[in-house]
């Protein structure tokens, strides 16, 4: 493996400096290169994308809960079963001579007795044993039922690519996160155009993406960007670690149970002031704006502007901008020259109301509490 | 003369809540007040230092103070909701259950019992004293209106300069220069042992392919100690990652000793007393800032704000490799650990607490 060299140190602290100030000073710079080193780590190819959440995949396989939480039923009855089985042979091998003679006495002398207090043991085990292999039937014979009437998976070719750094929102986001003290990050960031935008207006942000063919150009750039959820990202981040989160993408038509976890997330994991901004379509464009896939078969539906905001106060943020954009599929009025304008164009404002109007916002809110 | 009456489920000896408990009591009695030690069980070797609490009543004195020593689920909390006496709490934090749901399901129970305890003592507690500002926290949270942080007692003076030699040279035998990075925690969910595992991975891969994981604690929650160690295997760590448990002092001072960087990348801590070991111990820190881990460690660690192995590992590196780092830290430990000192946080404990016996009528 070819060293990597670190980078040229900058502005250096005074190393007889030893005050309380110099040494957060330090120790920010000390991180930074700590960071600095993964990321070349990662752009160098050390790091392949996805490789840490692999690890704690794999680590969730020797877990009796299996993966994400979801029992594998019959694995983990398996190790029941496995478990069921109470060895009276207890191991006799000691460090010292005497000590193996002693061990092996004794188990002979209460050989009679741990013997029959073991076999009700066993029996015990194995009757909770077999009252799960019956639960387990029945469980998975609910599975079956419930599958056939479950929603098809949306097809991973079919989800948008997020593109958010040439949106009509970069700007609005940059001046709401200019001069936040701390780390900020995007979910999900596609490609990164807009983090360049933010690192290029001193802001320390990063970003996560669950598509690593679409971070690959971010890596090649040297952009902290990684390939994972926002949720399994938020879950290992400390608490108001952050000072401020972007959410865009596929976010916005999470299933309301995981747009309920990211709410909890998001909050706990940004500072006290900290910024949220949130980007999405609205739903009168959801429909006219996305593939019939898309709109189908995601698992949940964006939200109008309004209902964010009240989940998000009831979270303790305070809204601080709303501003659309996008497409404006609005209808146009008819000229006053014409003869039936009003009758018109008061139809054309119902149908604007109800059926068109800009095709996405972006909402910017404060943590206060 | 009235006095100040410590509840405590168990009085263990080495036990960071038992040698506190005990160290209070002389405390106490220094300052001029009566002071026992109730228990729920008590260890043979303490037996001659504690009283069941059920038999504190035909003891009760006007002007009684009582201060629950509160980390785990016990009957003493059901005894002290029906006491009249003003009850202090000394709360350690307990671990959510939400940690050991999968893993250990009647644990699980357990600290959720714990946790409803507390939240029934809370709101009646005349004073709620914390080990940190994170503890103190959760107790207002709760409803104890009020409260003050004082760390917890560690009566351990000097027990880092009594190295056991021979432990020392067997684990150096052992993994000769390899790096060795060090936790010392009961091994369970909250505790995060199996990112260290992944951490150490990819720091062997990086770094140093000898490198070992040295994890000094009581195997508490046994299958979540089965996976860590299947997992190590599974990553080809068989013999890279090596568990102490039942050290005496003097061994853990040797495990200390013998480690190159303490790691800790818990998810919940009340506390976190091997921090301070480690401070004691000269050896730099790495930790990932969870719970009351900030506060306890200062700017004596690099203190993490997330924990992928590629972040450990590199800081890990960066914190071995760079002497001026490690001697910075180091430094900054010593001075820290002074802001922990016994001598301190007993009079912290006899100035809280003088402050409510004035008004109660406690005193010499």
């Amino acid at each position: 493996m070819a060293p990597i060299e670190p980078d040229p140190p900058v502005d250096p602290v005074d190393p007889a400096d030893t005050g309380p100030a110099a040494r957060a000073r330090y120790l920010d710079e000390v991180m930074a290169e700590i960071d600095a080193e993964v990321r070349r780590r990662r752009a160098s190819g050390d790091l392949p994308a996805g490789l840490e959440r692999e690890l704690d995949e794999l680590f969730l396989e020797f877990s009796p809960v299996g993966l994400h939480g979801r029992a594998r039923l019959r694995e983990t009855l398996a190790l029941v079963d496995g478990s069921a089985y109470v060895d009276t042979a207890v191991p006799v091998a000691s460090q010292k001579a005497v000590g193996s003679y002693v061990k092996r006495l004794i188990r002979k002398a209460i050989g009679w007795y741990v013997g029959f207090i073991v076999h009700q043991i066993v029996k015990f085990a194995w009757s909770v044993s077999r009252m799960f292999h019956v639960v387990v039937d029945h469980v998975e014979g609910l599975e079956a039922a419930v599958e056939s009437q479950r929603t098809p998976e949306l097809p991973a070719s079919a989800v948008p690519v997020a593109d958010p750094g040439s949106s009509w929102w970069s700007g609005a986001a940059v001046d709401a996160l200019a001069g936040v003290g701390g780390r900020v990050l995007h979910a999900e960031c596609g490609n990164g155009a807009l983090l360049d935008v933010l690192i290029a207006g001193g802001v320390d942000a990063y970003g996560v993406d669950p598509t690593e063919s679409v971070i690959e150009p971010a890596i090649d750039r040297g952009l902290d960007v990684r390939a994972e959820s926002v949720l399994g990202h938020l879950e290992v981040v400390a608490d108001e670690a952050l000072s401020g989160i972007v959410l865009s993408g596929s976010i916005q038509w999470l299933h309301p149970n995981e747009r309920d976890r990211l709410e909890g997330l998001v909050t706990s994991r940004l500072a006290i002031d900290g910024v949220l901004i949130l980007h999405s379509a609205t739903p009168e464009s959801w429909t006219a704006g996305s593939s019939h896939l898309v709109s189908d078969l995601a698992p949940g539906r964006p939200l109008h502007a309004g209902t964010w905001s009240h989940l998000l106060a009831q979270r303790g943020f305070r809204p601080t901008a709303l501003l659309y954009g996008g497409e404006d599929r609005r209808l146009v009025q008819v000229a006053p020259s014409n003869a039936d304008a009003d009758a018109i164009n008061a139809a054309i404002d119902v149908v604007n109301t109800l059926l068109l109007g800009p095709g996405e916002y972006l909402l910017v809110a404060v943590r206060e509490r | 003369m009235t006095g100040v009456h410590q509840f405590v489920p168990a009085l263990l000896p080495r036990d960071a809540t038992g040698d506190h408990t005990l160290a209070l009591r002389e405390t106490f009695r220094s300052a001029g007040w009566e002071s026992e030690i109730y228990v729920e069980a008590a260890h043979d070797e303490l037996m001659d230092k504690a009283t069941y609490f059920e038999r504190y009543p035909e003891r009760a004195e006007p002007g009684d103070i009582l201060l629950y020593q509160l980390g785990t689920a016990s009957p003493v909390a059901d005894f002290l909701l029906s006491r009249p006496e003003p009850l202090v709490l000394d709360y350690h934090n307990v671990t959510p259950a939400s940690f050991y749901e999968g893993w250990e399901d009647h644990t699980s129970e357990k600290v959720a019992l714990a946790r409803s305890q507390v939240a029934a003592l809370a709101p009646l507690a005349v004073l709620g004293i914390a080990d940190s500002a994170f503890n103190a926290a959760e107790l207002r949270r709760l409803g104890c209106r009020t409260t003050a942080v004082v760390p917890i007692l560690i009566g351990r003076d000097g027990w880092v300069d009594r190295v056991d030699e021979r432990e020392l040279s067997r684990l150096s035998a052992d993994h000769g220069t390899a790096t060795v990075l060090l936790f010392v925690g009961r091994i369970s969910p909250n505790k995060a042992q199996h990112h260290l595992v992944e951490a150490l991975w990819l720091y062997r891969r990086w770094y140093d392919p000898a490198a070992r994981l040295h994890l000094v604690g009581p195997a508490v929650t046994a299958s979540y100690v089965d996976a860590v160690f299947a997992f190590a295997a599974e990553l080809g760590l068989e013999g890279a990652v090596r568990h102490g448990e039942h050290l005496t002092p003097a061994q853990l001072a040797a495990w200390y000793a013998d480690a190159d960087v303490f790691v800790c990348v818990s998810e919940h801590e009340g506390f976190c007393i091997p921090l301070l070991e480690a401070m004691e111990s000269d050896l730099p820190v790495v930790a990932y800032s969870a719970g009351a881990v900030p506060e306890t460690l200062g700017d004596a660690g690099i203190l993490l704000d997330d924990k992928r192995p590629s972040l450990v590992a590199s800081a890990v590196d960066r914190v071995h490799h760079d002497p001026v780092l490690a001697d910075r830290l180091v430094a900054a430990g010593r001075g820290r650990l002074e802001q922990f000192g016994a001598a301190a946080t007993r009079a912290r404990f006899v100035e809280v607490l003088g402050a409510l016996a004035a008004g109660r009528g406690v005193g010499g």
